[in-house]
């Protein structure tokens, strides 16, 4: 075992004998602290975070290891208690059990291969139980994420549908042929915000749920598609849409989280442009350097307000009233940047534009 | 006797909705003046710039829950806290397409909100709430 890999126990015993010959035992195999009453003990804890098992000696002249044990319940609860004692004291043993949280009691005077045993099981259950607390993080986020998802699930989906509802009720008694196209019109647009946000959650639940497929990524193929779906609604508003490409070396990723990326970014630079000038422009730069690609999306859109940059990331925050946010976007792209371990950054003015830049390490 | 007239206001961060509720509003007949915001805050500070309104006509402010910048609980305290308003002449109801249960008790607790409208407005529905206020 490699000294850096070496686990931490901690021994305490009022005997400096019983503390050097269990050092001299097991140091080869395990980083052993020592600790010859409770004060010092309570020192080292504190100093190394790290420390996996605690064995302590039962009878001690100010604390008993029970006692030790049961006064580092909350403090400490992560290290492993092993228990030793000359005595065969039951009280003791059933008192370390039930209020010490001891795991193992071994008996005085130890021998080496029941020690190495009960430090072996104790550093298994050690890890067992950390990775059930983080599993258990895990589940408490993705339950207050499924929360928040539930909640603006149902309005997001049934808000568009309801407006139809209600639309549909309203045109039933319409006689003018104009008013009614206008109210299609209206229906029409509730048709694809929803839409719009379905395909958010389609793209959500590929994030949490997909594995990384890494492939060599040609980022001229991907800016044609994007010029193509881009374009209409680049005509349509006029908008002028440009892109740059310079990739000289080779870059892996994952296609799929790259695209979801750049969609979002470019769909928020048309979604959100001024209606008040007229040389509107969406530009999107992509350089591949050696180990990095970096994509650049500028606007002189609308801008976002300064209070809101902080927010924008979040699950379902919306920082302008414009009717077709989802909320979803943004926390999209954040997501997949994460797993692909890149980095984004927004510089944004009000009524003047926004840029953001993202770098990508390659895989 | 004809029933009085009154003014309308809503708020909602949907176009379509806005434009429903001012259509149904419209066939009623009663409505003196309708007034459709998109943003909370803008209905707040219209609200606010004519507090001196002398019109005699009560006023029925509706206004939906979940909207970007400003919901309709922040607006409601906002409301709340606005000086200078005559809150007896403002009937507030809830419209929203909310099914969550927090939101509904929330609503609850809102003293000033008279009660909480279901998505999407009817002609009945309103018909039948502007019949008991004369």
């Amino acid at each position: 075992m490699k000294g850096s890999e070496k686990i931490k126990i901690l021994y305490i015993d009022d005997e400096v004998n019983n503390l050097n010959g269990f050092k001299a035992a097991f140091r080869m195999d395990y980083n052993i602290l020592l600790a010859e009453n409770t004060v010092i003990a309570l020192e080292l804890l504190e100093k190394n975070a790290d420390i996996r098992v605690i064995v302590s000696d039962q009878r001690m002249p100010n604390q008993t290891g029970v006692q030790f044990f049961q006064s580092i319940l909350t403090t400490f609860p992560k290290p492993i208690r092993i228990l030793l004692t000359g005595y065969t004291d039951i009280e003791a043993v059933i008192d370390s059990i039930n209020m010490g949280h001891i795991f193992r009691y071994i008996r005085k005077p130890w021998n080496e291969m029941d020690v190495v045993s009960a430090l072996e099981e104790a550093n298994k259950f050690y890890l067992a139980e950390s990775i059930l607390n983080s599993k258990n993080k895990e589940l408490q986020k993705a339950y207050d994420e499924l929360d928040k998802f539930a909640y603006s699930v149902t309005h997001d989906m049934r808000g568009p549908l309801l407006s139809i509802l209600g639309a549909v009720d309203l045109s039933k008694n319409m006689e003018d042929i104009n008013e009614i196209k206008y109210m299609l019109s209206m229906m029409e647009k509730s048709v694809l915000k929803l839409d719009n946000f379905i395909q958010s959650v389609h793209e959500y639940y590929n994030l949490k749920r997909g594995e990384l497929h890494i492939v060599n990524v040609n980022f001229n193929e991907i800016i044609k598609d994007l010029l193509d779906m881009y374009e209409i609604s680049g005509k349509l508003n006029a908008i002028k849409f440009t892109t740059t490409v310079n990739q000289q070396s080779t870059f892996r990723s994952d296609e799929m989280f790259l695209r979801i990326i750049l969609n979002n970014l470019l769909s928020n630079s048309f979604k959100y442009y001024r209606k008040d000038i007229d040389n509107r422009f969406v530009n999107l730069i992509i350089t591949v350097a050696t180990h990095e690609a970096i994509i650049c999306v500028n606007d002189n859109g609308i801008g976002i307000p300064e209070e809101h940059i902080g927010e924008i990331f979040k699950m379902f925050y919306r920082a302008t009233n414009e009717e077709t946010g989802s909320g979803f976007g943004l926390y999209n792209v954040s997501d997949a940047l994460s797993k692909l371990n890149g980095n984004i950054f927004v510089d944004s003015k009000l009524n003047e534009g926004t840029r953001f830049k993202v770098v990508i390490p390659s895989k | 006797m004809n029933p009085s007239k009154l003014n309308f206001i809503v708020i909602d961060d949907s176009k379509l909705d806005c434009f429903i509720a001012e259509k149904i509003i419209r066939n009623t007949g009663r409505s003196e003046s309708i007034k459709s915001f998109l943003h909370a805050t803008d209905a707040l500070e219209f609200i606010k710039n004519n507090t001196q309104d002398t019109s005699e006509f009560k006023t029925i402010l509706m206004v939906d829950i979940q909207m970007p910048i400003m919901n309709g609980f922040d607006f409601v305290e906002a409301f709340d806290k606005l000086e200078n308003v005559n809150r007896e002449n403002f009937i507030i109801y809830v419209l929203s397409s909310s099914i969550n249960e927090n939101d509904l008790n929330r609503v609850r607790y809102l003293s000033s909100v008279i009660q909480f409208l279901n998505k999407p407005l009817t002609s009945n529905t309103l018909s039948a709430l502007l019949d008991m206020i004369n």
